[in-house]
Protein backbone atom coordinates (compact mmCIF):
# COMPACT_ATOMS: atom_id res chain seq x y z
CA UNK A 1 0.00 0.00 0.00
CA UNK A 2 2.83 2.38 0.86
CA UNK A 3 4.47 1.96 -2.54
CA UNK A 4 1.35 2.12 -4.70
CA UNK A 5 0.92 5.89 -4.40
CA UNK A 6 4.46 6.62 -5.65
CA UNK A 7 3.91 4.16 -8.46
CA UNK A 8 0.96 6.00 -10.00
CA UNK A 9 2.64 9.31 -9.31
CA UNK A 10 5.75 8.02 -11.06
CA UNK A 11 3.81 7.00 -14.13
CA UNK A 12 1.83 10.28 -14.06
CA UNK A 13 5.18 12.06 -14.39
CA UNK A 14 7.03 9.66 -16.66
CA UNK A 15 4.42 8.49 -19.16
CA UNK A 16 4.03 11.84 -20.97
CA UNK A 17 7.79 11.94 -21.46
CA UNK A 18 7.58 9.01 -23.85
CA UNK A 19 6.70 11.67 -26.44
CA UNK A 20 9.73 13.52 -27.77
CA UNK A 21 7.81 16.82 -27.97
CA UNK A 22 7.19 16.54 -24.23
CA UNK A 23 10.91 16.01 -23.60
CA UNK A 24 11.81 19.11 -25.58
CA UNK A 25 9.04 21.09 -23.91
CA UNK A 26 10.22 20.04 -20.46
CA UNK A 27 13.84 20.98 -21.15
CA UNK A 28 12.92 24.41 -22.47
CA UNK A 29 10.40 25.00 -19.65
CA UNK A 30 13.03 24.27 -17.00
CA UNK A 31 15.59 26.47 -18.74
CA UNK A 32 13.23 29.41 -19.15
CA UNK A 33 11.86 28.96 -15.63
CA UNK A 34 15.37 29.08 -14.13
CA UNK A 35 16.57 32.21 -15.92
CA UNK A 36 13.29 34.08 -15.37
CA UNK A 37 13.34 33.14 -11.68
CA UNK A 38 16.80 34.62 -11.12
CA UNK A 39 15.88 37.87 -12.88
CA UNK A 40 12.56 38.05 -11.04
CA UNK A 41 14.35 38.43 -7.70
CA UNK A 42 15.86 41.72 -8.88
CA UNK A 43 12.66 42.96 -10.51
CA UNK A 44 10.68 42.31 -7.32
CA UNK A 45 13.25 44.10 -5.15
CA UNK A 46 13.71 47.04 -7.50
CA UNK A 47 10.02 47.58 -8.25
CA UNK A 48 10.48 46.87 -11.95
CA UNK A 49 7.43 44.67 -12.50
CA UNK A 50 6.11 47.11 -15.09
CA UNK A 51 9.54 47.25 -16.76
CA UNK A 52 9.41 43.50 -17.37
CA UNK A 53 5.92 43.91 -18.76
CA UNK A 54 7.03 46.77 -20.99
CA UNK A 55 10.14 45.16 -22.44
CA UNK A 56 8.34 41.90 -23.14
CA UNK A 57 5.55 43.58 -25.13
CA UNK A 58 7.94 45.89 -26.95
CA UNK A 59 9.82 43.05 -28.66
CA UNK A 60 6.94 42.39 -31.09
CA UNK A 61 7.88 44.97 -33.79
CA UNK A 62 11.49 43.82 -33.51
CA UNK A 63 10.44 40.28 -34.36
CA UNK A 64 8.39 41.37 -37.38
CA UNK A 65 11.10 43.70 -38.73
CA UNK A 66 13.79 41.06 -38.20
CA UNK A 67 11.66 38.70 -40.22
CA UNK A 68 11.36 41.23 -43.06
CA UNK A 69 15.05 42.07 -43.28
CA UNK A 70 16.08 38.44 -42.75
CA UNK A 71 18.11 38.65 -39.57
CA UNK A 72 17.70 36.28 -36.61
CA UNK A 73 14.45 37.05 -34.76
CA UNK A 74 16.27 37.06 -31.43
CA UNK A 75 18.41 40.04 -32.52
CA UNK A 76 15.40 42.08 -33.63
CA UNK A 77 13.54 41.24 -30.44
CA UNK A 78 16.52 42.16 -28.29
CA UNK A 79 17.02 45.51 -30.05
CA UNK A 80 13.34 46.45 -29.75
CA UNK A 81 13.20 45.47 -26.07
CA UNK A 82 16.26 47.51 -25.21
CA UNK A 83 15.02 50.37 -27.40
CA UNK A 84 11.80 50.48 -25.37
CA UNK A 85 13.74 50.81 -22.12
CA UNK A 86 15.98 53.56 -23.54
CA UNK A 87 13.07 55.50 -25.06
CA UNK A 88 11.22 55.31 -21.75
CA UNK A 89 14.21 56.74 -19.92
CA UNK A 90 14.62 59.55 -22.47
CA UNK A 91 10.96 60.63 -22.50
CA UNK A 92 10.70 60.40 -18.73
CA UNK A 93 13.68 62.65 -18.09
CA UNK A 94 12.56 65.16 -20.74
CA UNK A 95 8.87 65.60 -19.99
CA UNK A 96 6.55 66.02 -17.04
CA UNK A 97 4.88 62.63 -17.46
CA UNK A 98 5.38 60.08 -14.67
CA UNK A 99 7.55 57.06 -15.38
CA UNK A 100 4.80 54.44 -15.18
CA UNK A 101 2.69 56.33 -17.70
CA UNK A 102 5.65 56.82 -20.06
CA UNK A 103 6.39 53.13 -19.90
CA UNK A 104 2.76 52.31 -20.69
CA UNK A 105 2.73 54.70 -23.64
CA UNK A 106 6.01 53.44 -25.12
CA UNK A 107 5.38 49.74 -24.83
CA UNK A 108 1.77 49.85 -25.98
CA UNK A 109 2.83 52.01 -28.93
CA UNK A 110 5.54 49.54 -29.90
CA UNK A 111 3.26 46.54 -29.43
CA UNK A 112 0.60 48.22 -31.56
CA UNK A 113 3.17 48.99 -34.25
CA UNK A 114 4.16 45.33 -34.18
CA UNK A 115 0.54 44.25 -34.68
CA UNK A 116 0.04 46.61 -37.62
CA UNK A 117 3.31 45.51 -39.25
CA UNK A 118 2.37 41.89 -38.65
CA UNK A 119 -0.90 42.28 -40.53
CA UNK A 120 0.88 44.10 -43.35
CA UNK A 121 3.73 41.62 -43.72
CA UNK A 122 3.21 38.10 -44.98
CA UNK A 123 5.00 35.85 -42.53
CA UNK A 124 5.16 32.18 -41.80
CA UNK A 125 5.15 33.01 -38.09
CA UNK A 126 1.94 32.43 -36.16
CA UNK A 127 0.91 35.48 -34.16
CA UNK A 128 -0.50 33.20 -31.46
CA UNK A 129 2.86 31.47 -31.10
CA UNK A 130 4.67 34.78 -30.68
CA UNK A 131 2.11 36.02 -28.17
CA UNK A 132 1.55 32.89 -26.13
CA UNK A 133 4.51 30.69 -27.00
CA UNK A 134 4.38 27.17 -28.30
CA UNK A 135 6.10 25.13 -25.67
CA UNK A 136 5.24 21.73 -27.08
CA UNK A 137 6.08 22.74 -30.63
CA UNK A 138 9.70 23.73 -30.00
CA UNK A 139 12.36 21.91 -31.98
CA UNK A 140 15.86 21.01 -30.76
CA UNK A 141 17.45 24.02 -32.57
CA UNK A 142 15.00 26.26 -30.67
CA UNK A 143 16.02 24.61 -27.41
CA UNK A 144 19.66 25.18 -28.31
CA UNK A 145 19.02 28.84 -29.12
CA UNK A 146 17.19 29.36 -25.81
CA UNK A 147 20.06 27.64 -23.99
CA UNK A 148 22.68 29.76 -25.75
CA UNK A 149 20.97 32.89 -24.47
CA UNK A 150 19.74 31.66 -21.09
CA UNK A 151 22.89 29.92 -19.81
CA UNK A 152 25.22 32.95 -20.18
CA UNK A 153 22.49 35.13 -18.62
CA UNK A 154 22.26 32.75 -15.65
CA UNK A 155 26.06 32.72 -15.25
CA UNK A 156 26.27 36.54 -15.34
CA UNK A 157 23.41 37.01 -12.89
CA UNK A 158 24.99 34.58 -10.42
CA UNK A 159 28.53 35.94 -10.85
CA UNK A 160 27.45 39.58 -10.47
CA UNK A 161 24.71 39.02 -7.90
CA UNK A 162 26.32 41.17 -5.16
CA UNK A 163 26.82 44.22 -7.39
CA UNK A 164 23.36 43.95 -8.94
CA UNK A 165 21.78 43.56 -5.52
CA UNK A 166 23.49 46.64 -4.13
CA UNK A 167 22.48 48.59 -7.23
CA UNK A 168 18.83 47.52 -6.81
CA UNK A 169 18.67 48.32 -3.12
CA UNK A 170 20.77 51.44 -2.83
CA UNK A 171 22.06 53.00 -6.07
CA UNK A 172 23.54 55.95 -4.15
CA UNK A 173 25.60 53.68 -1.95
CA UNK A 174 26.62 51.62 -4.97
CA UNK A 175 27.88 54.78 -6.65
CA UNK A 176 29.66 55.91 -3.49
CA UNK A 177 31.71 52.73 -3.22
CA UNK A 178 32.74 53.07 -6.86
CA UNK A 179 30.48 50.59 -8.64
CA UNK A 180 29.68 51.52 -12.26
CA UNK A 181 26.00 52.27 -11.66
CA UNK A 182 25.23 53.15 -15.28
CA UNK A 183 26.75 49.89 -16.49
CA UNK A 184 24.82 47.93 -13.87
CA UNK A 185 21.57 49.64 -14.88
CA UNK A 186 22.05 48.78 -18.52
CA UNK A 187 23.43 45.40 -17.61
CA UNK A 188 20.23 44.55 -15.77
CA UNK A 189 18.10 45.85 -18.65
CA UNK A 190 20.17 43.83 -21.10
CA UNK A 191 19.81 40.70 -19.00
CA UNK A 192 16.06 41.31 -18.83
CA UNK A 193 15.80 41.70 -22.60
CA UNK A 194 17.94 38.57 -23.13
CA UNK A 195 15.77 36.57 -20.74
CA UNK A 196 12.62 37.62 -22.55
CA UNK A 197 14.14 36.72 -25.91
CA UNK A 198 15.17 33.31 -24.58
CA UNK A 199 11.63 32.71 -23.31
CA UNK A 200 9.94 33.78 -26.55
CA UNK A 201 9.52 30.41 -28.22
CA UNK A 202 8.36 28.70 -25.05
CA UNK A 203 5.99 31.04 -23.21
CA UNK A 204 5.55 33.93 -25.62
CA UNK A 205 5.77 37.64 -24.95
CA UNK A 206 2.56 38.06 -22.95
CA UNK A 207 3.04 35.40 -20.30
CA UNK A 208 6.76 35.82 -19.67
CA UNK A 209 5.97 38.68 -17.28
CA UNK A 210 4.25 36.20 -14.95
CA UNK A 211 7.41 34.09 -14.78
CA UNK A 212 9.37 37.29 -14.12
CA UNK A 213 7.41 38.13 -10.95
CA UNK A 214 6.02 35.09 -9.13
CA UNK A 215 9.26 33.19 -8.32
CA UNK A 216 10.95 36.29 -6.91
CA UNK A 217 7.87 37.08 -4.86
CA UNK A 218 7.87 33.53 -3.43
CA UNK A 219 11.55 33.81 -2.54
CA UNK A 220 11.00 37.23 -0.99
CA UNK A 221 8.26 35.90 1.26
CA UNK A 222 10.16 32.89 2.54
CA UNK A 223 13.60 34.27 3.36
CA UNK A 224 15.47 37.42 4.33
CA UNK A 225 18.81 36.37 2.75
CA UNK A 226 19.35 37.18 -0.89
CA UNK A 227 21.27 34.03 -1.84
CA UNK A 228 18.50 31.94 -0.29
CA UNK A 229 15.93 34.05 -2.15
CA UNK A 230 17.64 33.29 -5.48
CA UNK A 231 17.75 29.58 -4.63
CA UNK A 232 14.11 29.41 -3.51
CA UNK A 233 12.95 31.36 -6.57
CA UNK A 234 14.87 29.07 -8.92
CA UNK A 235 13.63 25.93 -7.17
CA UNK A 236 10.02 27.14 -7.20
CA UNK A 237 10.21 28.07 -10.89
CA UNK A 238 11.87 24.83 -11.98
CA UNK A 239 9.42 22.78 -9.92
CA UNK A 240 6.48 24.68 -11.42
CA UNK A 241 7.86 24.23 -14.92
CA UNK A 242 8.11 20.46 -14.47
CA UNK A 243 4.73 20.03 -12.78
CA UNK A 244 3.03 22.54 -15.11
CA UNK A 245 4.33 20.91 -18.28
CA UNK A 246 3.26 17.44 -17.19
CA UNK A 247 -0.07 18.70 -15.85
CA UNK A 248 -0.86 20.51 -19.10
CA UNK A 249 -0.43 17.19 -20.93
CA UNK A 250 -2.97 15.46 -18.67
CA UNK A 251 -5.59 18.23 -18.72
CA UNK A 252 -4.96 18.95 -22.40
CA UNK A 253 -4.48 22.67 -21.74
CA UNK A 254 -1.94 25.22 -22.96
CA UNK A 255 1.44 24.67 -21.31
CA UNK A 256 2.56 28.26 -20.60
CA UNK A 257 -0.60 29.26 -18.72
CA UNK A 258 -0.55 25.99 -16.75
CA UNK A 259 2.99 26.69 -15.53
CA UNK A 260 1.97 30.21 -14.51
CA UNK A 261 -1.06 28.93 -12.60
CA UNK A 262 1.13 26.37 -10.78
CA UNK A 263 3.55 29.16 -9.85
CA UNK A 264 0.69 31.23 -8.50
CA UNK A 265 -0.53 28.27 -6.46
CA UNK A 266 2.97 28.00 -4.99
CA UNK A 267 2.82 31.70 -4.15
CA UNK A 268 -0.46 31.18 -2.27
CA UNK A 269 1.18 28.26 -0.45
CA UNK A 270 4.15 30.49 0.44
CA UNK A 271 1.80 33.14 1.86
CA UNK A 272 0.09 30.47 3.97
CA UNK A 273 3.42 29.05 5.24
CA UNK A 274 4.54 32.54 6.11
CA UNK A 275 1.32 33.36 7.96
CA UNK A 276 1.26 29.98 9.68
CA UNK A 277 4.87 30.41 10.81
CA UNK A 278 4.18 33.88 12.16
CA UNK A 279 1.14 32.87 14.21
CA UNK A 280 3.05 29.84 15.58
CA UNK A 281 5.87 32.13 16.71
CA UNK A 282 3.57 34.68 18.25
CA UNK B 1 -9.95 63.08 -63.41
CA UNK B 2 -8.25 60.86 -60.87
CA UNK B 3 -10.09 62.58 -58.07
CA UNK B 4 -13.36 60.70 -58.56
CA UNK B 5 -12.00 57.17 -57.99
CA UNK B 6 -9.82 58.41 -55.15
CA UNK B 7 -12.81 59.86 -53.33
CA UNK B 8 -14.79 56.71 -53.99
CA UNK B 9 -11.99 54.70 -52.42
CA UNK B 10 -11.84 56.99 -49.40
CA UNK B 11 -15.61 56.81 -48.91
CA UNK B 12 -15.82 53.08 -49.49
CA UNK B 13 -15.63 52.11 -45.79
CA UNK B 14 -18.78 54.12 -45.04
CA UNK B 15 -20.73 52.03 -47.52
CA UNK B 16 -20.47 49.08 -45.15
CA UNK B 17 -22.71 49.18 -42.13
CA UNK B 18 -20.25 47.25 -39.98
CA UNK B 19 -17.53 49.81 -40.74
CA UNK B 20 -19.67 52.83 -39.93
CA UNK B 21 -20.66 51.16 -36.67
CA UNK B 22 -17.08 50.22 -35.79
CA UNK B 23 -15.98 53.82 -36.36
CA UNK B 24 -18.48 55.48 -34.07
CA UNK B 25 -18.41 52.80 -31.38
CA UNK B 26 -14.61 53.10 -31.30
CA UNK B 27 -14.84 56.88 -31.04
CA UNK B 28 -17.26 56.59 -28.12
CA UNK B 29 -15.05 54.12 -26.25
CA UNK B 30 -11.96 56.21 -27.03
CA UNK B 31 -13.60 59.31 -25.57
CA UNK B 32 -14.66 57.64 -22.29
CA UNK B 33 -11.27 55.96 -21.79
CA UNK B 34 -9.55 59.28 -22.47
CA UNK B 35 -11.67 60.95 -19.77
CA UNK B 36 -10.48 58.39 -17.22
CA UNK B 37 -6.90 58.62 -18.48
CA UNK B 38 -6.59 62.18 -17.15
CA UNK B 39 -7.00 60.90 -13.59
CA UNK B 40 -4.80 57.83 -14.09
CA UNK B 41 -1.96 59.96 -15.45
CA UNK B 42 -1.95 62.42 -12.59
CA UNK B 43 -2.33 59.75 -9.89
CA UNK B 44 0.32 57.42 -11.36
CA UNK B 45 -2.10 54.52 -11.73
CA UNK B 46 -1.06 53.39 -15.22
CA UNK B 47 -0.29 49.88 -14.01
CA UNK B 48 -3.79 49.56 -12.55
CA UNK B 49 -5.31 50.12 -15.99
CA UNK B 50 -3.11 47.44 -17.51
CA UNK B 51 -3.82 45.08 -14.63
CA UNK B 52 -7.61 45.43 -14.87
CA UNK B 53 -7.54 44.83 -18.61
CA UNK B 54 -5.65 41.57 -18.22
CA UNK B 55 -7.64 40.46 -15.19
CA UNK B 56 -11.00 40.53 -16.94
CA UNK B 57 -9.93 37.90 -19.49
CA UNK B 58 -11.00 34.82 -17.45
CA UNK B 59 -14.42 36.41 -16.85
CA UNK B 60 -14.86 37.09 -20.56
CA UNK B 61 -13.75 33.57 -21.47
CA UNK B 62 -16.20 32.02 -19.02
CA UNK B 63 -19.00 34.32 -20.16
CA UNK B 64 -18.64 33.29 -23.79
CA UNK B 65 -18.24 29.67 -22.75
CA UNK B 66 -21.38 29.57 -20.61
CA UNK B 67 -23.36 32.10 -22.66
CA UNK B 68 -24.02 35.00 -20.29
CA UNK B 69 -23.31 38.68 -21.07
CA UNK B 70 -19.57 39.20 -21.36
CA UNK B 71 -19.74 42.47 -19.43
CA UNK B 72 -20.94 40.65 -16.29
CA UNK B 73 -18.14 38.08 -16.46
CA UNK B 74 -15.53 40.74 -17.08
CA UNK B 75 -16.82 42.89 -14.30
CA UNK B 76 -16.83 40.05 -11.78
CA UNK B 77 -13.26 39.07 -12.52
CA UNK B 78 -12.20 42.72 -12.41
CA UNK B 79 -13.58 42.96 -8.89
CA UNK B 80 -11.90 39.67 -7.93
CA UNK B 81 -8.62 41.17 -9.16
CA UNK B 82 -9.07 44.35 -7.11
CA UNK B 83 -9.92 42.32 -3.98
CA UNK B 84 -7.02 39.94 -4.65
CA UNK B 85 -4.57 42.84 -4.90
CA UNK B 86 -5.85 44.39 -1.68
CA UNK B 87 -5.77 41.01 0.09
CA UNK B 88 -2.21 40.06 -0.96
CA UNK B 89 -0.96 43.55 -0.04
CA UNK B 90 -2.38 43.17 3.43
CA UNK B 91 -0.83 39.72 3.91
CA UNK B 92 2.67 40.38 2.56
CA UNK B 93 5.39 43.01 2.57
CA UNK B 94 5.79 42.85 -1.22
CA UNK B 95 5.99 46.05 -3.26
CA UNK B 96 2.72 47.20 -4.76
CA UNK B 97 3.83 46.77 -8.40
CA UNK B 98 4.88 43.17 -7.77
CA UNK B 99 1.53 42.37 -6.12
CA UNK B 100 -0.43 43.94 -8.97
CA UNK B 101 1.70 42.10 -11.53
CA UNK B 102 1.32 38.82 -9.70
CA UNK B 103 -2.47 39.02 -9.43
CA UNK B 104 -3.17 40.15 -12.98
CA UNK B 105 -0.81 37.67 -14.66
CA UNK B 106 -2.36 34.86 -12.62
CA UNK B 107 -5.87 35.80 -13.71
CA UNK B 108 -4.72 36.28 -17.30
CA UNK B 109 -3.09 32.84 -17.30
CA UNK B 110 -6.27 31.29 -15.88
CA UNK B 111 -8.19 32.95 -18.72
CA UNK B 112 -5.82 31.57 -21.35
CA UNK B 113 -6.02 28.15 -19.73
CA UNK B 114 -9.84 28.17 -19.88
CA UNK B 115 -9.70 29.17 -23.55
CA UNK B 116 -7.10 26.51 -24.37
CA UNK B 117 -9.17 23.74 -22.80
CA UNK B 118 -12.27 24.83 -24.75
CA UNK B 119 -10.74 26.24 -27.93
CA UNK B 120 -13.97 26.24 -29.93
CA UNK B 121 -16.05 28.54 -27.72
CA UNK B 122 -13.98 31.72 -27.91
CA UNK B 123 -11.38 33.12 -30.21
CA UNK B 124 -8.51 34.05 -27.95
CA UNK B 125 -7.24 36.65 -30.41
CA UNK B 126 -10.47 38.61 -30.29
CA UNK B 127 -10.18 38.95 -26.50
CA UNK B 128 -6.49 39.76 -26.41
CA UNK B 129 -6.32 41.91 -29.54
CA UNK B 130 -9.93 43.09 -29.92
CA UNK B 131 -12.15 42.64 -32.93
CA UNK B 132 -14.43 45.62 -33.37
CA UNK B 133 -15.00 44.93 -37.06
CA UNK B 134 -16.77 41.67 -36.28
CA UNK B 135 -18.53 42.72 -33.07
CA UNK B 136 -21.96 41.16 -32.48
CA UNK B 137 -25.12 43.23 -31.99
CA UNK B 138 -25.43 42.16 -28.35
CA UNK B 139 -21.88 43.23 -27.65
CA UNK B 140 -22.43 46.60 -29.33
CA UNK B 141 -25.41 47.19 -27.04
CA UNK B 142 -23.32 46.34 -23.99
CA UNK B 143 -20.50 48.65 -25.07
CA UNK B 144 -22.88 51.56 -25.72
CA UNK B 145 -24.70 51.12 -22.40
CA UNK B 146 -21.42 50.97 -20.48
CA UNK B 147 -19.92 53.96 -22.26
CA UNK B 148 -23.04 56.12 -21.98
CA UNK B 149 -23.53 55.46 -18.25
CA UNK B 150 -19.82 56.03 -17.53
CA UNK B 151 -19.79 59.26 -19.50
CA UNK B 152 -22.89 60.53 -17.68
CA UNK B 153 -21.45 59.75 -14.24
CA UNK B 154 -18.08 61.29 -15.13
CA UNK B 155 -19.80 64.40 -16.49
CA UNK B 156 -21.63 64.85 -13.19
CA UNK B 157 -18.86 63.87 -10.80
CA UNK B 158 -15.61 64.95 -12.46
CA UNK B 159 -14.97 67.83 -10.06
CA UNK B 160 -15.73 65.71 -7.00
CA UNK B 161 -13.31 63.06 -8.22
CA UNK B 162 -10.63 65.68 -8.83
CA UNK B 163 -11.02 67.08 -5.34
CA UNK B 164 -11.12 63.66 -3.68
CA UNK B 165 -7.97 62.49 -5.48
CA UNK B 166 -5.79 65.55 -5.13
CA UNK B 167 -6.98 67.32 -1.99
CA UNK B 168 -8.48 64.72 0.26
CA UNK B 169 -8.82 66.86 3.40
CA UNK B 170 -10.55 69.63 1.48
CA UNK B 171 -12.85 67.07 -0.12
CA UNK B 172 -13.75 65.75 3.31
CA UNK B 173 -14.40 69.23 4.66
CA UNK B 174 -16.96 69.94 1.95
CA UNK B 175 -18.74 66.70 2.78
CA UNK B 176 -17.45 64.34 0.08
CA UNK B 177 -16.50 60.75 0.84
CA UNK B 178 -13.07 60.16 -0.80
CA UNK B 179 -13.19 56.43 -0.22
CA UNK B 180 -16.57 56.11 -1.92
CA UNK B 181 -15.43 58.24 -4.86
CA UNK B 182 -12.34 56.10 -5.23
CA UNK B 183 -14.49 52.97 -5.37
CA UNK B 184 -16.73 54.69 -7.92
CA UNK B 185 -13.69 55.56 -10.03
CA UNK B 186 -12.39 52.01 -10.08
CA UNK B 187 -15.84 50.65 -10.91
CA UNK B 188 -15.95 53.08 -13.85
CA UNK B 189 -12.42 52.13 -14.86
CA UNK B 190 -13.22 48.42 -14.94
CA UNK B 191 -16.42 49.13 -16.87
CA UNK B 192 -14.51 51.13 -19.49
CA UNK B 193 -11.79 48.50 -19.62
CA UNK B 194 -14.48 46.01 -20.49
CA UNK B 195 -15.74 48.29 -23.28
CA UNK B 196 -12.24 48.94 -24.59
CA UNK B 197 -11.61 45.21 -24.71
CA UNK B 198 -13.90 45.09 -27.72
CA UNK B 199 -12.08 47.77 -29.67
CA UNK B 200 -8.38 47.31 -28.91
CA UNK B 201 -8.20 44.10 -26.85
CA UNK B 202 -6.78 43.35 -23.41
CA UNK B 203 -3.15 44.05 -24.19
CA UNK B 204 -3.63 47.54 -25.64
CA UNK B 205 -6.25 48.88 -23.19
CA UNK B 206 -3.39 50.47 -21.25
CA UNK B 207 -2.78 52.85 -24.18
CA UNK B 208 -6.44 53.92 -24.26
CA UNK B 209 -6.43 54.77 -20.54
CA UNK B 210 -3.00 56.42 -20.45
CA UNK B 211 -1.84 57.95 -23.73
CA UNK B 212 -4.58 60.56 -24.44
CA UNK B 213 -4.36 61.91 -20.89
CA UNK B 214 -0.57 62.11 -21.06
CA UNK B 215 -0.75 63.95 -24.39
CA UNK B 216 -3.24 66.45 -22.99
CA UNK B 217 -1.10 66.87 -19.88
CA UNK B 218 1.73 68.12 -22.12
CA UNK B 219 -0.58 70.64 -23.79
CA UNK B 220 -2.38 72.35 -20.92
CA UNK B 221 -2.26 73.16 -17.22
CA UNK B 222 -6.00 73.37 -16.67
CA UNK B 223 -7.77 70.15 -15.73
CA UNK B 224 -11.05 70.90 -17.50
CA UNK B 225 -9.13 71.70 -20.67
CA UNK B 226 -7.05 68.55 -20.22
CA UNK B 227 -10.19 66.40 -20.12
CA UNK B 228 -11.56 68.09 -23.25
CA UNK B 229 -8.33 67.68 -25.21
CA UNK B 230 -7.85 64.08 -24.08
CA UNK B 231 -11.40 63.15 -25.12
CA UNK B 232 -10.92 64.82 -28.48
CA UNK B 233 -7.66 62.94 -29.05
CA UNK B 234 -9.12 59.65 -27.83
CA UNK B 235 -12.24 59.89 -29.99
CA UNK B 236 -10.43 61.14 -33.11
CA UNK B 237 -7.63 58.56 -33.02
CA UNK B 238 -10.10 55.74 -32.34
CA UNK B 239 -12.41 56.75 -35.20
CA UNK B 240 -9.51 57.25 -37.61
CA UNK B 241 -7.89 53.99 -36.55
CA UNK B 242 -11.10 52.05 -37.13
CA UNK B 243 -11.51 53.78 -40.52
CA UNK B 244 -7.95 53.02 -41.63
CA UNK B 245 -8.19 49.40 -40.55
CA UNK B 246 -10.63 48.87 -43.44
CA UNK B 247 -7.75 49.35 -45.86
CA UNK B 248 -5.44 47.14 -43.85
CA UNK B 249 -7.92 44.30 -43.35
CA UNK B 250 -7.71 44.26 -39.59
CA UNK B 251 -5.42 45.29 -36.73
CA UNK B 252 -7.93 47.95 -35.65
CA UNK B 253 -6.58 48.07 -32.10
CA UNK B 254 -3.01 48.31 -33.34
CA UNK B 255 -3.83 51.21 -35.66
CA UNK B 256 -5.73 53.14 -32.97
CA UNK B 257 -2.86 52.84 -30.53
CA UNK B 258 -0.19 53.66 -33.12
CA UNK B 259 -2.11 56.86 -33.92
CA UNK B 260 -2.39 57.72 -30.22
CA UNK B 261 1.34 57.18 -29.79
CA UNK B 262 2.13 59.39 -32.81
CA UNK B 263 -0.04 62.20 -31.39
CA UNK B 264 1.76 61.82 -28.07
CA UNK B 265 5.18 62.00 -29.73
CA UNK B 266 4.11 65.10 -31.67
CA UNK B 267 3.05 66.74 -28.39
CA UNK B 268 6.30 65.60 -26.76
CA UNK B 269 8.30 67.46 -29.42
CA UNK B 270 6.09 70.42 -30.37
CA UNK B 271 3.94 71.23 -27.30
CA UNK B 272 4.01 75.03 -26.84
CA UNK B 273 5.10 75.02 -23.21
CA UNK B 274 6.21 71.51 -22.25
CA UNK B 275 7.57 70.20 -25.58
CA UNK B 276 11.21 69.46 -26.31
CA UNK B 277 11.54 72.34 -28.78
CA UNK B 278 10.05 74.81 -26.30
CA UNK B 279 12.40 73.55 -23.60
CA UNK B 280 15.38 73.99 -25.90
CA UNK B 281 14.22 77.49 -26.87
CA UNK B 282 13.86 78.61 -23.28
CA UNK B 283 17.24 77.08 -22.39
CA UNK B 284 18.85 79.08 -25.20
CA UNK B 285 17.09 82.24 -24.05
CA UNK B 286 18.27 81.65 -20.49
CA UNK B 287 21.83 81.20 -21.74
CA UNK B 288 21.64 84.51 -23.63
CA UNK B 289 20.33 86.32 -20.57
CA UNK B 290 23.24 85.02 -18.52
CA UNK B 291 25.71 86.13 -21.17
Amino acid sequence: MTWSAPAWLWSWFIDPLAHSFMQRGLVVAVLVGAVCALLSCYLVLKGWALMGDAVSHAVLPGIVIAHVIQIPLAIGAFAAGLGCAIATGYIKSNSRIKEDAVMGIVFSGLFALGLVLFVKVETDQHLNHILFGNMLGVQWPDVLEAALIAVPAIVIVIAKRRDLLLYCFDPTHARAIGLPVGTLHFGLLTLLALTIVASLKAVGIILVIAMLIAPGAIGYLLTKRFDAMLAIAAAAAIGSSVVGTILSFHIDGATGPTIVVVQSALFVLAVMIKRGGRSANA
Amino acid sequence: MLLGPAIDLLLEPFAYQYMARAIWVSALVGAVCAFLSCYLILKGWALMGDALAHSVVPGVALAYLLGFPYAIGAFTSGIIAALGIAFVRRLTMLREDAVIGLVFTTLFAIGLLIVSINPTSVNVQSIVLGNILAISDDDVTQVIVIAAISLAILGLKWKDLLLAFFDESHARSVGLNPWLLRVLFFVLLSACTVAALQTVGAVLVIAMVVTPGATAHLLTDRFGMMIGLAMLIGAATSALGAYLSFFLDGATGGLIVVLQTLVFLAAFVFAPKYGRLAARRSARRAAEVIR
